[in-house]
């Protein structure tokens, strides 16, 4: 089986072609802003490099949050737009879910992502990738007292928080394809974002009512 | 005989908070067109929040081109070339339409066409009929209040542009001011044909320049609400707003006239979401057929935002080989000329 796979859920491109059980081509590289600019772009050159064209692609498997909210709509437009047009198959995973999967030697494995104003989305994994708490955006403190009652944990992540034990994220693509390969497949239509959190209009509507 | 080949421009609109797609045949004629429009999501919050039109759009994006296609009865093989708004409007809900252009383009190996908004609601004119140049386009928009000479296709020279609000933001203000509902265009319009002009307002920008400003005759529409309610005197909210739109006709009116002086053309169109107005339609059909210049009016599907001008534009430059790449991205404010 041949795998695309799309992240541009923080400030990086992470994108891989796996092709069965072999990692053929990936991209690691920081954009920032201009992640809008230069994704596709950098999907075409990657595909290039393996002389492959996009159409020989079996599936694709897209980060659909939680993270930057334009981030992840750059990946999420363009993975359902290519899975609709040439019908592929498409599945989507959680970004927590990929960082946590490609961290390993730890009993509990934290991933977080920094959502500004001292929060950020985080989940908690053992040392198998089984979930012991689900992502959930949750205040910075919290985390900083989950940690205080366990041992041999590390926290990944690329943002600059004030914490023990953490590490850079560094996606092994490899294995997060692997994982989800023969994850279900839904309709191009339908995927979307997981943002885990309502739009700051939608809060203070529902505090209002 | 030999037969010119038919052009197909598969355009895509999402720079505010409708999501659409339509497909257009030589600049000229509809085959389809489709629009999920989020203004009932929006009223709740009394405009457009940024974050949530991006997020319907992403929900609707590849919907509407699957629709399109379906209505037209065509394949994306049978596409010339993809037509996308790059800006003006909300940079998140651009990136949405532009994302998905660019990847059609990639996929399919097809042109890709940046448009920018307000030339598409310029060429919303030549749905049905090809525009005669030289012409004086007037743009009233929620974001733009625009006085426009074309000497020929897509050469645009402004020649004039409001100093502060846009005439349509100034609509929603005043509504908000009125208890109206989102958007306030229309139901002003509604009621300015119920009221009496009787409230002596401040015409605004009465010079000989091409400007417009907006925001001393909202300033003076809130004073006056604001007076009344004081004073305990009770409302009539049609006088009202008879009064607001005649004064803003009487300013749109006044610039039509100062530009057709110093700027003789053949045609006369007007173009974006308050075209629809009618107060406006009517004045300035009076003014065209006093002058004894053409004119033409979009139909009211065309003035609100809509894929098929963005394919109609598209097409003139499809001609024009003005083409983007995968590089493409939005601006939320870019010229026009």
């Amino acid at each position: 089986m041949k795998i695309l796979y799309l992240d541009t859920s923080s400030s990086f491109l992470y994108s891989g072609v796996v092709i069965n059980n072999k990692l053929e081509a990936s991209i690691k590289k920081e954009f920032g802003k201009t992640l809008s600019i230069y994704t596709l772009t950098e999907i075409k050159k990657m595909f290039s490099s393996i002389k492959m064209s996009l159409n020989d692609i079996d599936k694709i498997i897209v980060v659909n949050g939680p993270g930057s909210f334009t981030g992840i709509r750059i990946a999420i437009t363009i993975a359902k737009t290519i899975a609709w047009s040439l019908r592929k198959k498409i599945s989507t995973i959680s970004s927590l879910d990929a960082m946590a999967l490609s961290t390993t030697g730890y009993d509990y494995i934290i991933p977080y992502i920094d959502a500004k104003r001292d929060y950020g989305y985080f989940g908690v994994y053992d040392k198998n990738n089984n979930t012991i708490l689900p992502n959930k955006y949750i205040p910075l403190s919290f985390l900083k007292n989950y940690i205080k009652e366990i041992k041999n944990y590390i926290v990944v992540t690329n943002d600059n928080i004030d914490i023990s034990n953490k590490i850079n994220y560094d996606p092994d693509i490899l294995n997060i394809v692997n994982h989800y390969a023969l994850k279900e497949n839904i309709n191009a239509h339908l995927v979307n974002p997981n943002y885990l959190k309502l739009t700051e209009a939608e809060e203070n509507n529902d505090k209002r009512n | 005989m030999i037969k010119v080949k038919d052009t197909y421009i598969l355009g895509i609109e999402s720079s505010c908070d409708e999501t659409s797609c339509a497909i257009v045949k030589n600049g000229v004629e509809e085959i389809a067109t489709v629009i999920l429009s989020q203004i009932d999501i929006h009223a709740n919050y009394g405009g457009v929040v940024p974050e949530i039109a991006s997020r319907h759009h992403v929900q609707n994006i590849t919907i509407v081109i699957e629709q399109c296609l379906k209505k037209a009865n065509m394949e994306m093989a049978m596409i010339d070339a993809i037509a996308v708004t790059y800006g003006p409007g909300l940079v998140g809900s651009l990136l949405i339409g532009i994302e998905a252009a660019k990847t059609l383009s990639y996929v399919y190996n097809k042109p890709l066409i940046p448009v920018h908004h307000i030339a598409g609601h310029i060429y919303a004119n030549n749905l049905e009929k090809p525009m005669c140049f030289p012409l004086l386009a007037l743009v009233i928009s929620g974001g733009h209040t625009d006085l426009i000479y074309m000497d020929k296709h897509l050469s645009f020279k402004k020649l004039g542009s409001t100093l502060d609000d846009a005439v349509g933001e100034c609509y929603d203000k005043i509504a908000r001011v009125l208890d109206l509902p989102y958007p306030g265009g229309p139901s002003i319009d509604q009621m300015a044909k119920k009221g009496e002009n009787i409230y002596a307002l401040p015409i605004p920008m009465n010079d000989n320049s091409y400007n417009f400003s907006f925001s001393g005759l909202k300033s003076a529409v809130i004073n006056l609400v604001n007076n009344e309610k004081k004073h305990g005197k009770e409302i009539n909210k049609d006088n009202i707003a008879c009064s607001f739109q005649e004064t803003v006709i009487a300013t749109i009116n006044k610039k039509v006239r100062n530009a057709l002086a110093n700027y003789p053309v053949n045609y006369f169109i007007i173009a974006g979401g308050v075209a629809a107005n009618q107060g406006i339609r009517n004045n300035l059909q009076f003014l065209c057929k006093e002058k004894k210049i053409n004119y033409n009016f979009p139909k009211l599907k065309y003035c609100t935002d809509n894929a098929t001008m963005i394919a109609a534009a598209g097409y003139f430059l499809f001609q024009d080989k003005r083409f983007g790449d995968l590089t493409l991205n939005s601006k939320s404010t870019i010229n026009l000329d």
